[in-house]
């Protein structure tokens, strides 16, 4: 049937895009398995944590992940919204689909710091300054993602997110060098210190190393998954509530074709 | 070893379970959007255009220069 309209075109992802993101995925997903075949199989104990120090091969990953790659991404992506030269919604929901998965790792962090701190400090929980400053993160963005559920127009909601996101983003080199301008309970940085002498080595430094790879790649499959649903929203229209009632729609035009058919 | 075992089960069952969560959203948006596009050619008797799949007009596509 010829036309001289014209539907808006759906959002299609490319075959080479869904095949990029399935190849991380499943890259993500085997790196995953060998960190923890070597983290808690092939390891040996450590003479002072013993084997506690297994936690060690995700605790950094997951905490490496939220703080650095997802929440300082939302941060550049935010800088280059409200950049007048950069501004684009891409950015936008980059920022967003960074923040939700940061979030994620973040929770992560806690827990597994947590559960690593029970035997080794005696308490599931001290207030500690970069224990407290990674709870703050965590409740800042997901300010953040509370932000973004009131209703608003799409400029103006990128706009007080990307405020928003940058105020929160000041609390990570706050996080990393609490340890520094803090006395803590937490230990220094093990790999990143400030003689760049890690003080890990051998096969528990490999591990370490591949759970940084495995957490990361893990993370990208994540972000471009939530990229594509932000993409997928914003074609049906902004909000849940306007996403069901097109749902609700086609569904109706589709019982009324069956009817007519019939 | 107990709590080491409880920290990798908590830990990769949230991001599995977060990751599932991803894909059954992003499966349910896709689904939404054919039966969107289904039923509004239906209703005008359009023919739709999914090869281009890039238009100003076209909200949220990829990273189309009409968001600025």
């Amino acid at each position: 049937m010829s036309t001289n309209q014209h539907v808006p075109a759906p959002p299609v992802q490319s075959r080479r895009s869904l095949w990029t993101t399935r190849i991380i995925g499943i890259t993500a997903l085997v790196a995953t398995a060998f960190t923890v075949w070597l983290g808690l199989w092939v390891t040996p104990p450590d003479q002072v944590q013993g084997n506690l120090v297994r936690l060690v091969y995700i605790h950094p990953g997951v905490a490496w992940v939220a703080l650095y790659l997802a929440f300082g991404l939302a941060a550049l992506a935010s800088v280059l919204y409200l950049w007048p030269r950069t501004r684009s919604l891409y950015w936008d929901r980059l920022a967003a689909a960074a923040v939700e998965v940061g979030v994620v790792f973040n929770v992560c962090t806690l827990i597994s710091g947590s559960i690593w701190g029970k035997p080794t400090w005696g308490v599931w929980w001290a207030w500690d300054a970069r224990l407290t400053s990674t709870a703050v993160l965590l409740v800042l963005f997901l300010g953040y993602l509370a932000l973004r559920r009131v209703p608003a127009e799409p400029e103006v909601r990128a706009k007080r997110s990307a405020f928003v996101a940058l105020f929160a983003a000041v609390d990570i080199p706050i996080v990393h060098f609490s340890v520094l301008w803090w006395k803590t309970l937490h230990q220094g940085a093990t790999v990143l210190n400030a003689n760049l002498s890690p003080t890990i080595h051998g096969s528990m430094a490999w591990t370490l190393l591949l759970g940084f790879i495995a957490l990361t790649l893990v993370f990208v499959w994540m972000l471009l998954v939530r990229y594509r649903i932000g993409v997928l929203e914003d074609w049906l229209g902004t909000g849940e509530l306007d996403v069901a009632l097109r749902e609700r729609q086609a569904e109706g035009a589709g019982l009324d074709d069956d009817e007519a058919a019939a | 070893m107990g709590y080491v075992q409880a920290g990798y089960s908590i830990v990769l069952g949230i991001l599995f379970l977060y990751g599932l969560q991803l894909v059954w959203r992003r499966r349910r948006l896709n689904r939404s959007v054919a039966r969107v596009v289904a039923s509004d050619a239906a209703a005008v008797g359009l023919t739709v255009d999914t090869a281009g799949a890039r238009h100003a007009d076209a909200p949220g596509v990829g990273r189309p220069s009409g968001d600025r």
